[in-house]
């Protein structure tokens, strides 16, 4: 139904935690790449997020997500993606984007 | 003997997870599990987001999502009379090289065991499609 961002930069390892509570869609995508823009506007670095919250995801997101591994990409970092739900696993797996991303599954 | 179900949709993303929460509730009833149903809610989504971002150009508009329930299978069609396209603009998504566009129709097709897009220039797109109860893919 809706979409919570909280977002924290780890200053010690450099990277920025982001973690996603709600839904993922059409309505919620433009939410996430805004917080994203304004995050690399301070700082590029390894961007993890945890997915633990996160119970729906389709095209409108993962389109969110290549557009800031794009970003981030030609300062050679990554995006991880941490505790997701099995669903949100397949539609990885399916579009072959837990190769493009790193998936940490356990 | 198939059961159906209509609903009219205001042409606005804040309604697609109404449609995802009655394709939902459709789908355990027809007796699909958690994950059937998941990929019935992300397909779904797939084919009103497309009527939404490329069908319609008006947000006065509504477009059609119609359910029909038999013993053994969904079937739901989206329906809208927006610009419609030509079916030759449908690419393979490159899995190596990723846009941030495209998707939509390849999931569909690999969640979904059958899929029929319609469609022309001018005339509005349906998208059709079937899940089977108890097909692992």
């Amino acid at each position: 139904m809706s979409l919570n961002i909280d977002k924290h930069y780890n200053e010690t390892e450099n990277f920025w935690l982001i973690q996603l509570e709600g839904e993922i869609d059409i309505y919620t995508a433009n939410k996430l790449k805004e917080v994203l823009t304004n995050i690399f506007v301070k700082n590029i670095s390894d961007i993890k997020f945890d997915f633990s919250e996160l119970t729906y995801l389709d095209s409108t997101g993962l389109g969110v997500l290549i557009w800031a591994l794009k970003k981030i990409k030609k300062t050679q970092k990554s995006i991880i993606i941490k505790n997701a739900k099995p669903n949100i696993l397949k539609l990885l797996k399916i579009t072959a984007l837990d190769k493009i991303f790193i998936v940490d599954s356990e | 003997m198939s059961d159906h179900l209509s609903m009219s949709v205001p042409n606005k993303p804040e309604y697609v997870n109404v449609i995802r929460l009655t394709a939902s509730s459709i789908a355990s009833r027809v007796g699909f599990d958690i994950e059937e149903i998941d990929d019935i809610k992300i397909a779904v989504a797939e084919a009103c987001t497309n009527a939404i971002k490329h069908g319609i150009k008006n947000d006065q508009e509504n477009f059609d999502v119609e359910f029909y329930m038999d013993c053994d299978k969904i079937m739901i069609n989206i329906i809208d009379k927006g610009v419609g396209f030509s079916l030759d603009e449908i690419e393979e998504p490159d899995l190596i090289n990723p846009k941030e566009g495209g998707l939509g129709i390849f999931i569909i097709k690999t969640l979904m065991d059958e899929v029929n897009i319609s469609s022309d220039i001018g005339n509005g797109t349906c998208i059709k499609m079937i899940k089977y109860l108890g097909v692992d893919i």
